[in-house]
């Protein structure tokens, strides 16, 4: 029970980013071509068991553990917290990425001939990044007493989070023998967002000489949310039915785009890659942004016993930065996520009576290769680099083990199992594997699973 | 060949284990942050003792001070130290009131200085005022602050009679939220 419900609670507090270094490019879960339009898959068409077809979630952060912080270990819970933000820098993230297909299918397009393939499906996707507040996190844990001289940094905030539904639409076509293009038009119905990403200033304290301190704040922070409005006052309505409602493209609208390709340039050599989410939501509903920005030079009181000109402090201080509610439209990016593979594939994975599959990819019983991920964040761009070995055990069951770098994590050894049985496909993929003998101590974890029909290509003429 | 998926969903679902957590302890978060900040200053010349030729012997101000009041920063506060430095290069002595009042400035509490006259080295006198437990109520009732000075006799001052008396303050607050 504590297992199962420290897995949800790490996947409903600290996810990571959105690297599915097992999903990618394994080509027999359909889902695969939601992280490369252009992905060679195979088959005549499928269909996404309804809510069971995709379930993704990556947990993680990249500096410290759930059990950092709850171990039952008889440390005062304050000292591990101090502890966590010590150790911590302000590029230190906790991201969550959760995604559920809610539905999906594909077809093949014409006769045996035609490589062509449309696909479909909506799924339901939880972004959020956050970096590490450290300077926020210091004044808390300590006050600026024992800092004077340090200059806080106020950009330290930077976070954002969305729930959002996408609708998408791809092509994708096998323009020769030796090339597949792909590409996804997607629709983002956002259901909220809260983006605080450029915050700026800087608050100090040092000693001064006609006052105790000279004390100086400058602040240039935003906080902009959407759809959230309603339910922050006095909330009448059904939330549920709204959600719902936010879903179903009744939320801030934006549009997407997702290009990918896989090319051959030799019978056993692939290269593939793909931009996913080049897109943009506008934000024009249920809008209410926080802005706080200004400059003041706190000195204090200071009395005039002469005019009775003195200061009010409070008042000072809400002139010089004034918290300002604001209505304001706005846009935000998704985050665009890069992939690339290269791979090598070798062994004769042929039966040795017939040439039936005719595909490239399942002439070879194995491959290896490398993949390289890379996401836009607020600061610097998130990277993995990954190298795999896939094999097809059976013909009814695809293996793929991956050992990824990056920041989270230097040994990061996952395992993917795709097992088609009849119709039925089923896929379940983990990464972290090492980190599952004491789960609490895991930094990241990632894990993916689903159910799909899959009715295989026929490549040959009935 | 299912062997192999099962394996692998059961070594993830059911040999994993996990340390032992506790995620009450969070009820035991305890932020005592300290903060530092200015309080009051000034800086009177002597010559502003005297206006249009007739020395002022009393001088004060009242000002408003309707931070320690506020419901969400005093139910989290410990104690208060107020710190107040003067400086004196008049040739004369000081009696200072440092008052904390409420709305009708009724006062809740005074802090008394006696500054003696500068006979030729500087004088500088500080004090340290600290409020806490029962004495915290003060500070938080207070809305108002004011400073009364009373010049001491002793040779009269003029418009061209040289130094200064500054005064500079400050707080030091203890936080305890929990």
């Amino acid at each position: 029970m504590r297992k199962i419900s420290l897995f949800i609670i790490l996947i409903s507090m600290s996810c990571f980013s959105q690297n599915k270094q097992l999903l990618y490019n394994f080509t027999s879960v359909p889902q695969s071509m939601l992280t490369n339009p252009g992905s060679d898959v195979n088959y005549n068409w499928f269909v996404g068991i309804p809510l069971l077809s995709g379930f993704s979630a990556n947990v993680g952060s990249s500096s410290f553990s759930v059990y950092d912080l709850f171990a039952n270990n008889g440390v005062d819970f304050n000292t591990k917290l101090r502890n966590v933000v010590f150790s911590t820098s302000r590029n230190d993230k906790v991201v969550m990425n959760e995604q559920l297909e809610v539905f999906s299918g594909g077809f093949k397009l014409g006769d045996w001939q035609e490589g062509s393939y449309f696909s479909f499906g909506m799924y339901q996707e939880l972004d959020v990044l956050t970096y590490m507040p450290k300077d926020y996190a210091i004044l808390a844990l300590d006050g600026n007493k024992d800092y004077l001289g340090k200059v806080f940094d106020m950009g330290d905030l930077n976070a954002r989070g969305e729930l959002l539904s996408v609708f998408h639409l791809g092509y994708h076509k096998k323009v020769n023998e030796n090339l597949i293009l792909g590409v996804r038009g997607k629709i983002y119905s956002s259901i909220f967002n809260v983006t605080s990403t450029k915050n700026s200033g800087y608050f100090y304290t040092i000693l001064g000489t006609n006052n105790v301190y000279d004390q100086v704040i400058s602040a240039n922070g935003l906080v902009q949310t959407s759809g959230l409005t309603n339910y922050l006052e006095n909330y009448s309505g059904n939330a549920q039915s709204d959600i719902m409602k936010k879903t179903l493209l009744g939320g801030n609208l934006g549009l997407g785009l997702d290009l990918g390709l896989t090319y051959y340039p030799k019978e056993n050599l692939q290269f593939t890659a793909s931009l996913i989410d080049i897109g943009f939501i506008k934000h024009t509903k249920e809008i209410e942004s926080y802005r706080y920005k200004g400059y003041y030079n706190y000195v204090g009181l200071t009395p005039d016993f002469v005019l009775g000109n003195s200061n009010d402090i409070l008042d000072e201080f809400n002139d010089a930065i004034p918290l300002d509610t604001l209505h304001t439209k706005y846009t935000t990016w998704r985050p665009l996520k890069f992939n690339s593979s290269i791979q090598y594939s070798f062994g004769d994975g042929r039966s040795s009576d017939c040439n039936c599959s005719g595909g490239t990819e399942n002439k070879y019983k194995n491959a290896v290769g490398a993949q390289l991920f890379a996401m836009t964040t607020p600061r610097t761009p998130l990277m993995a680099l990954t190298a795999y070995y896939r094999r097809q055990i059976f013909e009814s069951l695809e293996m793929k083990a991956t050992y990824t770098v990056d920041s989270f994590s230097s040994k990061n050894i996952g395992l993917g199992l795709s097992t088609t049985i009849g119709k039925v496909n089923f896929y379940i993929l983990a990464d972290n594997l090492l980190e599952y003998k004491d789960i609490s101590k895991a930094r990241s974890l990632g894990f993916q699973m689903g159910l799909n029909i899959i009715f295989p290509d026929k490549n040959t003429f009935d | 060949m299912n062997k192999f998926l099962k394996i692998f969903i059961l070594s993830i679902l059911f040999i994993s284990c996990s340390s032992d957590l506790d995620f009450n302890q969070v009820n035991d978060l305890k932020l005592e942050p300290v903060a530092v900040a200015n309080l009051a200053a000034f800086d009177i010349k002597a010559s502003q003792f005297v206006i249009g030729g007739v020395e002022q012997s009393l001088v004060g101000d009242v000002m408003n001070f309707d931070v320690f009041s506020d419901v969400d920063f005093s139910k989290n506060l410990s104690r208060v130290d107020l710190f107040f430095e003067f400086n004196n290069t008049i040739s004369r002595a000081y009696n200072i009131s440092f008052y904390l009042l409420d709305d009708n400035n009724t006062k809740l509490y005074t802090i008394p200085f006696f500054v003696p006259a500068n006979t030729g080295s500087p004088v500088v006198i500080s004090k340290t005022e600290i409020f806490e437990n029962t004495k915290l109520d003060i500070l938080i009732k207070t809305k108002k602050v004011g400073f009364v000075i009373t010049m001491l006799p002793g040779t009269p001052l003029t418009d061209a009679s040289v130094g200064n008396l500054k005064m500079r303050s400050s707080a030091t607050i203890y936080f305890l939220a929990q």
